[in-house]
């Protein structure tokens, strides 16, 4: 009897220390997407309550495969991702191994290292805002003042520099995590199998290659899928820099949706594109949590 | 605050005209006790007045609790968060005559609460501007519209003057038509260090600034029965004004992102030769801690399109009140006490466009005596823009939305993605399915 | 030269090097920081005013409301709400996440695997999809414009990441240790907080700041489910230096250092532990 009880106190048990998680997540989280997964099958207007209650089927969803606008922000989304998660990757990984590599004084340096962290996304957005203004921004006037150009270059509005200038600024806020992420797996790789491959003359890229890169990509895989969890904050960003203009050049998903659901006050259509957003979001983060179990395997070090 | 003597007279004779309405007392009625709940526009021009309120509540004996205090945009997603979650627990809101029609019907029809005498002292087109279906949803606080600031001594320079005439055939002077206006900011500008004139770029404000230039070519944005008219020739040739200057280079190269703000700030940095603004900023160009051009600022009306027509894209600030409002007496007297003479002077002194009739002359004479001739100018240009050229854009629940049409296809012409034609065809295709789904058509 | 020597000389020469390097990221924080003691018509002057001719603490005296300035901006309650807001969400977190962790370290069950796949997705709902049925149920509740409001959301945002560095963490202990001491007469309960608690309090320590962090920095959803000073957070006081036709820049400046100071204070504080805990926590897990 006594075993019993021990059995079913181990299978209760882990339920009980995750009802509070899941409770929160269901009702903060589920509850509302449930919501607005309704709306998105309806006409719904914020202006006009009453159009909730009118049933369109799939209508929003079908209406998004001819919205060139919103596939085009779609693409754009993609791409954003995809070069701004890779850029940070490589500082993050540049900035740890350096700091990795000093014998003293680092605590100052990883501080300093922290610092963008500090800054609120809507707060990074306005300083490259006027960082990059083309009149009276830093960034011109430094080149300008090093005689570097005879004139303004349009930041914010040229084809290619206004997707530069949001990558910039979200690379700036968000290459810190990576680097205090991959500094931590750094730290905790042993340093005896590197003293050996340089004894036997190996250069330092095939010592890099072979020995701390291996051990370092669950470390990699995990910040890939923690910063996919919350890449969505770039919204703050880019809302403020450009609004997703010019023409539409800047355009996310996000923005877009804010402006279909919030200014336009068509929430169900909103709500249709949020949703094929989030499915954009999941595809990220289960990609690099499936390589991140790979690689763990890999290592050995999973259960 | 000093006062002249005739603006405190005047004052208490508006005072006195309003309260004649309301019997012989002068006061606002009595609502002891009560509390009134109010979301205010907030930021720094709007401010001086709500320190006001408490003169009010000292005289009904009622309390005023402001929920919200938030820029006009914040305040646009609130009030439509509140319309979607059935919040509407609150009497009197900050409104603009372009977002209004928005809101459906959410705000009472003040004319069944503020008697015909009241509402004779505001400005009759202002009033008009604020009337939706036939209903007055919003009682003015202060208008805007634009005119064209240009800096003065570029004109009174004799070379200038003489090369100008040699290169275009006619006399330098501050600029009567666009095409005027085309000319010089060409003559002036050096980039990227000096620019001949500068235009927001994006949101509702450069649809704004085409739709009034597009009035001024002879256009118009919708047909009669609501179908979007607005890539017309005409429209082609009030895109164009747009497009030739930033192709030529004469704006700053960065006004596709441009927002108020930016243009406000780019003029008072003494870059800018001439800049179409609204009149708060007046003031501020000429003050000699902030801008760099005091002192050299000169006025004139906005000027003429090929159609005759000036640009007179306008708007107001104004106050409602909530059909769900639990004392709608009460937030009647709230929104006529911060409308009254005396308040709007407040306002007034500060460069903000008053609404009532009374307060315009009050205000230039108390500039003139003041020796701020400067003001004076301002007031008075702005007083027959806003009688003679003021217009708002359709007051339909659905021009935000087809400005979010608009924009950024304006935006494709100026960057060079579409032609100005190309580009109004694509904006009024989805315009015009925006209206046919609103049931216009 | 003699060999320490050398070795010496170069590991000032790094570090002065990736100090270097490290201020050159830090410029676009630092132009704020500098900002923050400037006039607006310095900082947006042209031609640009590259060495500030004076250095003046008007912007933040502007925002309390000292001098000549119009209206204050109500800082106090901005900044009691975000350190209550924060540091509350950011504890009920950590107790949810050790909670959280600790069941998926110690325990095998069914579903284990999607069931910690599926509460990390939880948390890639972009914000704006949430914000207005978050609205309409908070208003049903009656929780709009309240630190409760708040607070909830903020613990449902950090829950996720919590649970994955914490449950990483105890995978590092070794289970013997705990076994041991129930073998001399500990609850679990007890062995707990005698024997793994004290062992993971690095990694705990690691995920406090990174949920502090986020509950600190929040904006998006604060504007939507904030209104009044009430609940209204420093981040969304931000938004007090714009209006339809300005942006104070100065004044926003100064108001960013305020957010940023006590978050960099926190940080270096609790920096050894960070690293260490991210260390042990993460590679396993």
């Amino acid at each position: 009897m006594f075993r019993a009880i021990r059995t079913r106190q181990t299978t209760l048990a882990p339920l009980v220390l995750l009802l509070p998680a899941f409770t929160v997540m269901l009702f903060v989280v589920a509850m509302p997407l449930a919501f607005s997964f309704y709306t998105s099958l309806t006409p719904y207007r914020l202006t006009r309550p009453e159009s909730i209650e009118i049933y369109i089927g799939a209508r929003n969803y079908i209406r998004l495969w001819d919205n060139a606008a919103f596939w085009a922000a779609f693409w754009r989304t993609i791409l954003f991702l995809a070069i701004a998660l890779n850029v940070e990757l490589l500082l993050g990984l540049g900035i740890a191994l350096l700091i990795n590599k000093l014998t003293w004084g680092q605590r100052t340096l990883r501080t300093i290292m922290m610092f963008p962290m500090m800054f609120s996304p809507i707060l990074v957005g306005f300083q490259f805002k006027f960082i990059f203004n083309d009149n009276i921004g830093i960034v011109n006037n430094a080149l300008q003042s090093l005689g570097l150009i005879d004139r303004a270059i349009p930041w914010l509005v040229d084809a290619q520099l206004a997707m530069f200038s949001i990558i910039v600024a979200e690379v700036w806020m968000s290459t810190s995590i990576f680097a205090i992420l991959l500094l931590a797996g750094l730290l905790a790789m042993p340093r005896d199998p590197i003293e050996a491959a340089r004894v036997d003359g190996c250069n330092s890229w095939q010592v890099f290659r072979h020995i701390p890169l291996p051990f370092l990509m669950p470390f990699i895989f995990i910040a890939m899928t923690i910063r996919s969890l919350d890449v969505a904050r770039a919204y703050d960003i880019v809302h403020v820099m450009t609004g997703g203009g010019p023409a539409g050049r800047t355009e996310l998903l996000w923005t877009l949706i804010a402006r279909v659901g919030y200014n336009n006050a068509r929430m169900g259509e909103a709500n249709a594109m949020a949703y094929v957003s989030t499915l954009l979001s999941i595809a990220f983060t289960v990609f690099f949590f499936r390589k991140l179990m790979a690689a763990r395997r890999y290592m050995g070090g999973a259960e | 605050m000093k006062r002249s003597f005739k603006a405190l007279t005047l004052g208490v004779s508006a005072v006195a005209l309003i309260a004649g309405a309301a019997a012989a007392e002068m006061d606002y009625g009595s609502f002891d006790g009560y509390t009134l709940r109010v979301k205010l526009i907030g930021g720094a021009q709007y401010e001086p007045l709500y320190a006001e309120i408490g003169e009010w509540e000292e005289m009904t004996g009622a309390t005023v609790q402001i929920l919200s205090r938030q820029n006009h945009f914040e305040l646009d997603r609130e009030i439509k968060q509140d319309i979607a979650a059935g919040t509407l627990n609150w009497c009197v809101g900050s409104n603009h005559t372009s977002f209004a029609p928005q809101y459906g019907n959410i705000y009472t029809d003040l004319r069944e609460l503020i008697s015909e005498d009241v509402l004779a002292e505001f400005v009759p087109l202002v009033l008009e501007h604020s009337t939706v279906g036939g209903r007055l949803v919003q009682l003015p606080r202060h208008s805007d519209v634009s005119n064209l600031f240009y800096i003065r001594s570029l004109y009174e320079d004799e070379e200038n003057a003489a090369a100008f005439e040699a290169e275009y055939g006619y006399p330098l002077a501050p600029p009567e038509t666009w095409e005027q206006v085309r000319d010089q900011a060409m003559f002036f500008a050096d980039p990227p260090n000096f620019f001949g004139t500068q235009f927001v770029g994006r949101d509702e404000a450069i649809t704004g600034r085409f739709y009034e230039m597009l009035v001024a070519e002879g256009g118009q944005l919708f047909t009669d029965d609501w179908e979007p008219a607005f890539n017309s020739e005409a429209g082609v040739r009030a895109l164009s004004w747009f497009v030739d200057l930033y192709d030529a280079g004469v704006v700053p190269a960065g006004v596709p992102n441009y927002l108020w703000d930016d243009t406000g700030l780019g003029f008072a940095s003494g870059s800018v030769a001439l800049n179409l603004d609204w009149a708060g900023w007046a003031a501020f160009f000429n003050d000699e801690d902030e801008s760099a051009i005091a002192g050299d600022v000169g006025v004139t009306r906005a000027p003429m399109g090929s159609a005759g027509l000036r640009t007179g894209w306008s708007g107001s600030h104004t106050f409602s009140i909530t059909e769900t409002c639990d004392n709608k007496e009460a937030a009647a007297s709230f929104i006529t006490f911060l409308t009254d003479h005396d308040r709007q002077m407040v306002e007034a002194r500060r460069g903000l466009l008053p609404t009532r009739t009374a307060v315009w002359d009050t205000a230039m004479g108390e500039f003139r005596e003041a020796g701020d001739d400067f003001l004076a100018e301002v007031f008075e240009t702005f007083q027959t823009s806003m009688t003679e050229d003021a217009f708002t854009p359709p007051l339909i629940a659905e021009w935000i939305e087809v400005s979010n049409e608009l924009w950024p296809r304006l935006q494709s012409a100026m960057v060079g993605d579409m032609s100005p034609q190309d580009a109004l065809d694509k904006a009024a295709r989805e315009a015009l399915i925006i209206m046919e789904d609103a049931g216009y058509r | 030269m003699s060999r320490a020597v050398r070795q010496r000389v170069q590991a000032v020469a790094l570090w002065i090097a990736t100090f270097l390097l490290m201020v050159i990221m830090c410029i676009p924080g630092l132009w704020v920081v500098l900002s923050a003691f400037r006039p607006n018509r310095e900082i947006l002057a042209r031609p640009p005013v590259w060495v500030p001719e004076r250095l003046t603490f008007n912007n933040f005296a502007k925002i309390f409301g000292l001098g000549d300035a119009q209206v204050a901006i109500p800082v106090g309650s901005y900044f009691m709400n975000s350190v209550v807001i924060a540091l509350t969400s950011t504890f009920v977190a950590l107790v949810i996440g050790m909670a959280g962790g600790y069941a998926f370290a110690r325990f095998r069950f069914r579903f284990k695997n999607s069931l910690f796949l599926s509460l990390m997705l939880f948390r890639t709902v972009p914000g704006i999809a949430l914000s207005l049925p978050l609205f309409m149920l908070w208003s049903r509740l009656g929780i709009i414009d309240t630190q409760m409001g708040l607070i909830i959301v903020y613990i449902a945002l950090n829950v996720p990441f919590t649970i994955w560095l914490i449950d990483g963490f105890f995978r590092q202990i070794p289970m013997s240790l705990s076994e041991a001491a129930q073998v001399d007469g500990c609850t679990r309960w007890q062995a707990f907080w005698k024997i793994e608690f004290p062992l993971a309090k690095g990694g705990i320590a690691a995920a406090g700041v990174f949920a502090f962090l986020t509950s600190w920095n929040e904006y998006a959803l604060a504007a939507q489910l904030t209104r009044s000073t009430d609940s209204k957070t420093l981040p969304v006081g931000l938004m007090d230096f714009t209006a339809q036709f300005t942006i104070d820049w100065a004044g926003m400046s100064a108001m960013a250092v305020i957010i940023i100071v006590p978050a960099l204070i926190l940080t270096f504080l609790v920096q050894k532990h960070l690293i260490r805990g991210l260390t042990f926590g993460g590679v396993k897990g």
